[in-house]
This record gives C-alpha cells, structure tokens and sequence, in this order.
C-alpha cells in the first residue's frame, strides 16, 4: 500500500517543484527570454487552406443536400459552411499569435494552441533530425514548417509558418546543436 | 563455433521443417480433398489404387517444389558479424544485404516455438529502434549456436572482443505458478466474469434452458483468454541480472528468453489491480524502443505477478539508483487522492487510476521530451498536464490536473534534471566500455 499523503504520518510535503510561476505566466516565455513569434504569412495560409476546404464541402455538399433535401436544407447547409469559415478565419488570426519558440542553450522551447494550450521542451541532445516542410499553399506564401522529431512519438514539436530562408537556417542551427549534444537514445 | 569469422547460414533442419510445413498446407488445402471419392453414398475416404494413383501424381511434384522452397530459403539467408555490424543477405538471385549497427540493437530475445523445441532449434530475433521494420529474425537456429550468437551479438555490441565467454547472471527472481494463477484470477474483471459463468450455467442446469449458453460460451472464451493465454505465455517466468543486461525467460509451450541490455528501458510501469493491493502483488509492465506494434504486447511485460518489493527491486536494478517509493508524491489539485506525481533527481514518478494503481517511472536521463498540455476545461480550472515523453510503448509518464503555476515549475525543474542526467550518464551505446 502507498504511504499515506496526508494525516496520521505527515512526511516532509517537499514539493515537486518551487511554484515559481503565477498561473497566469504558466505558458509564457522562458525567464529573460522572449517568444520568437512566426509570419503572418502563416495566418493566410491557415485562411487559404480553410477557403479550399470550405469551397468544394459548401458547393458539392450543397447540392447533394439540395438533391436530397431541398432548397432550404441546402440554404441552411451553405449558411453553416460559411460561418465555420468564418470562425477559421477568426480562429488563424488567434493561431498565428499563439505560436511561439525560444532557443535555449540546451532546448529548444515551442508553445501554440488556441484551445488546448501546449508548452513543448525538446533537448537539443534528443533530436532524432529535423525536418523541413512545405505544402502548395505553404510554397505559393513562402513559407515553410520546421518539424523536431525525437524517439518519442508524443513529442510533436513543429514550428509553422517561418519564412523560408528562416526555416532553413533554423534547421541548421538545430540541426549542428543536436550533433554537437546528440547521445543516442 | 565462432560467429565472427566466416559466413554463417541458419540451421540446415530449417529446409526440412519449411518443406514439412508447406506440405502440411498442401494437404490440408488440397491434398486430403484428393483422397476423399464421390458416391452415391456422398463422400467418403476409399484407398483405391485410382485414387491412390491420383493422390500420388499431384503430390509427388508439390512435394519437389516443397523441398526446393525449403531449401532454397535456407540457401538463401546468410549472416555474418563484420566490424561493428551484423550483416544480413538474403536472396540468390537478387541479393540484398542488410547492414545492422550492433550499437544499436536494443533487445535480443531467443524465442522457442513449441514444434522447433521438438527439433532443438533456437530463433534470434534482435530488436533495434525505430520503425515497424527495424526487427531482424533468425530462423531457425541449432540451440547452443543460438546462444552463441546472442552471446557474442551483445559481448559485440557491449564494445567487448566477441570470443568473449557468455556474462555470468544473477537470478532476481522466480514467479511460482501458484502466483501468476493467482494474480491472473484475483481481478475484479475475471472474478466478476467467473461469478456470471457459474450463475449462467446454474440457471441453464435448474430451468433446463440452452438459451444461456449464448451468454456462457462468450463468457467462458473470454476467461480461457484473460486467464489461460497469460498463463501459458508467462508460465516459469524467471528474472535474472547479468552485466549484459536483464534476462528474462518464461513460457510453457513457446519459450522466449529476452535480454534487455542496460540502458535500454525507456520507462516502466508499475500495475497494481484493487485486489492485488490486498497480497501485495505488482505487475511491472517496460517501455523497450524497438519493440513496436504486436512485438510490443508480446515483450512489454518485465514481471507477470510478484510482491510489491520485488517490483520495486527490479525497478531500481533497471534504473540505477532509484528508489520510487522514496519519491514524495504530491496528490494533484484535482482527480482524488490517487493521482500524484513527484520527482527526485534520478527518476520521475506519477501515480493514476482509481481502482487499478498505475505508477509510472521515467529516468530523467532517459526522457526525450517535457510538455504542458490545458484543454479548454483545465484552463477554466487554472489546471495543467506535464507529460515526460518516452518512446512509442505501454508506459505514458502523465502527471495530471497541476495547478498551472506549479505545472510550468515542474517542466523548467525536470528540464533542468534531464539535462544534468544526461551530462552524467553520457552515451548508453557501448554500456561495457
């Protein structure tokens, strides 16, 4: 049986780690450190994307509705196509703003997410290799994303929307650290 | 035999027993359909010399193609050690070689189906990371060249000459049989499915109704699978430390023998069901990069059943230097009293799970990534999620439901502990140099 937490034997409560953090702080940047944020250009393409989804479900989708359905079931669906679009159209700007990685000496520090927040920290010496990336939208705006990979799949380190160049010598910085650190698994 | 110098085949019973097993699908496909005449009566199993004849002019050919198959695979496949590297070629026609960095290897298990146990031959499978494909097998080879092989595949990878003799181990532990009988049956789940069995059948037997067994015979499968499958996988299973690492063998028909060389457990957990709780068992389930997909349910378990101690025991002989019960776990803002997570400066622990303990346990040299995670509801609670990732296996090092503020504390501190672990332990890669 586990010892008890609390009550009849109280052991020293050492916690895990000091609460040096305000809650509000808990997904800020590393202490003297900023975020380095990624192009607006990545809010187009977020935008771009959703426009080439959101066309051909609204169109294709629509008359099968109407097909089946009728003109105000068709109505209805083009009108919830539109507002969805709407909202992603809203929700990139919010992305874009979220994004943010901070080079430490020995990792690197990502934070994105517009509803589920998320904080990554992936030691330079744990990087399998790096790679970068670049869809047809992300090439017509120039654009490309860095991914981390490490033995874990969880990881999920990636960094979006950097312009081009940025991306490439990004991967290179991380890349030449990761050699100089790298130790296996 | 010395498995450094010269090329090597596979054991020449293996063209045999391809051959045999070819023509034992042969026969169940086609060949017995041969045997059997249409009558009047229906169909019935004559030995005629017609039929005979028949039976003789399709299988003769089959059974010359069998034994070409047969031996052309065990023609086919030939290995050597050369260097730091297993080389690996296959094919006569088109050859294909493959090359394996034994630095690499995580995992070399001797597996031992039943039928070749007949024959007395061995297969190698040696495990390395990354991929679904990243599994080199062996079959079949003859028993002591199989542990030649497995010998000097890790006196080699260890960074030691390979006429090395085979490392001296230590036995940890035996599980009895009455133990894992035990702890398979004692589980809320079987319990409850046992209970329901015998009231369906009592209830079948007194009313005279067959219309439970539709609810028995699942009933019963699901026991012979929850119960028995472990049972004759896991039977006599054995732990035993050696300077190349953990050996573990268990098995009642189809023996494996694992050897996990230091360094190589990414993470462990430790399982301990409500009713376990009472005796004090605990399962020990790995985390081993490698094993992937279906390897990985086969291989992830490093203790069946065995008391708590022993567990933790074998935890620290994974983990140097941990001592997980002397970790202080701090209870989580929210989620009940289970849920914990704490951290020394070896390894980090988290507890979850209502009715079945799971405890969790990453060496802080070992991990690989540290992450915060809110979804929209923990931000709305001012509550956070730190993962300590480790590779693709059973084991997820979670610590739930933080305060946000102490969550981000405990990603900067163990950040800050993995990298002085990993300054301190160095390369894993040549663990004897």
């Amino acid at each position: 049986m586990y010892p008890p937490e609390d009550g009849a034997a109280p052991r020293p409560a050492r916690p895990v780690a000091a609460p040096a953090y305000p809650a509000d702080r808990a997904f800020s940047s590393p202490d003297g450190m900023t975020w380095v944020g990624v192009s607006s250009r990545f809010t187009w393409h977020r935008r771009v994307s959703a426009l080439l989804w959101g066309l051909p479900v609204a169109l294709f989708g629509g008359l099968v509705v109407l097909w089946v359905a009728g003109g105000l079931p068709a109505l209805l669906w083009v009108v919830a196509v539109v507002v969805a679009c709407g909202l992603g159209w809203i929700v990139a700007e919010l992305a874009y703003r979220s994004w943010g990685y901070a080079e430490r000496s020995d990792d690197l520090v990502v934070s994105y997410g517009v509803f589920v927040k998320r904080l990554v920290v992936v030691p330079y010496g744990r990087m399998q290799y790096v790679d970068v990336t670049a869809g047809p939208v992300e090439q017509m705006l120039g654009i490309a994303t860095v991914r981390l990979h490490t033995a874990a799949a969880t990881t999920d380190a990636r960094i979006p929307g950097l312009p081009k160049g940025e991306a490439a010598q990004l991967r290179d910085r991380l890349a030449q650290r990761g050699e100089e650190r790298s130790m296996g698994l | 035999m010395r498995f450094s110098e010269g090329t090597h085949r596979l054991h020449w019973a293996t063209a045999p027993l391809r051959a045999a097993i070819i023509m034992i699908i042969y026969f169940v496909l086609i060949g017995f359909s041969l045997l059997l005449t249409q009558t009047e009566d229906g169909v019935v199993l004559v030995l005629g010399p017609a039929v005979v004849a028949r039976f003789a002019i399709v299988t003769i050919p089959f059974a010359v193609i069998a034994a070409v198959a047969g031996l052309w695979t065990w023609l086919a496949l030939r290995f050597r050690i050369e260097h730091d590297d297993l080389v690996v070629e296959t094919g006569l026609l088109r050859r294909r070689k493959r090359l394996i960095p034994l630095s690499r290897i995580q995992a070399i298990d001797v597996v031992r189906p039943l039928i070749t146990r007949l024959f007395g031959l061995t297969e190698i499978r040696v495990e390395l990371a990354g991929g679904d494909r990243s599994e080199i097998a062996l079959r079949y080879l003859g028993r002591s060249a199989g542990q030649q092989l497995r010998a000097e595949l890790l006196a080699r990878a260890a960074g030691l000459p390979g006429h090395t003799p085979e490392a001296p181990e230590r036995p940890l532990w035996r599980v009895p049989f009455g133990t894992l009988l035990g702890s398979l049956l004692f589980k809320l789940p079987v319990l409850g499915t046992i209970v329901l069995f015998l009231f369906l059948v009592g209830f079948g037997i007194a009313r005279g109704e067959a219309g439970v067994l539709a609810g028995a015979i699942p009933a019963l499968l699901g026991l012979l699978g929850a119960v028995t499958a472990p049972l004759i996988m896991y039977g006599g299973f054995t732990a035993a430390a050696s300077p190349d690492g953990l050996r573990l063998r268990y098995g009642l028909l189809e023996t494996r023998m694992q050897t996990v060389p230091p360094g190589r457990v990414q993470a462990v957990r430790i399982v301990e069901p409500l009713l376990w709780r009472g005796p004090g068992w605990a399962r020990v389930d790995v985390t081993v990069a490698g094993y992937t997909g279906e390897r990985q349910a086969l291989s992830s378990v490093l203790l069946p059943a065995a008391p708590r101690q022993v567990a933790l025991a074998l935890v620290a002989q994974v983990f140097p230097g941990a001592t997980v019960d002397a970790v202080p776990l701090l209870p989580a803002a929210r989620g009940g009293r289970v849920a914990a997570a704490g951290t020394d400066d070896v390894v980090f622990v988290t507890r979850r799970g209502l009715l079945c303990h799971r405890t969790e346990v990453i060496a802080h040299a070992r991990a690989q990534s540290v992450r915060l995670t809110a979804n929209p509801v923990q931000r709305l609670l001012g509550l956070g999620t730190v993962h300590v990732d480790a590779p693709t296996g059973p084991v997820e090092v979670t610590a739930i439901d933080r305060d946000l503020g102490e969550a981000r504390a405990i990603v900067e501190a163990t950040a800050e502990r993995a990298r002085v672990a990993r300054a301190r332990s160095g390369n894993t890669a040549r663990w004897a140099r």
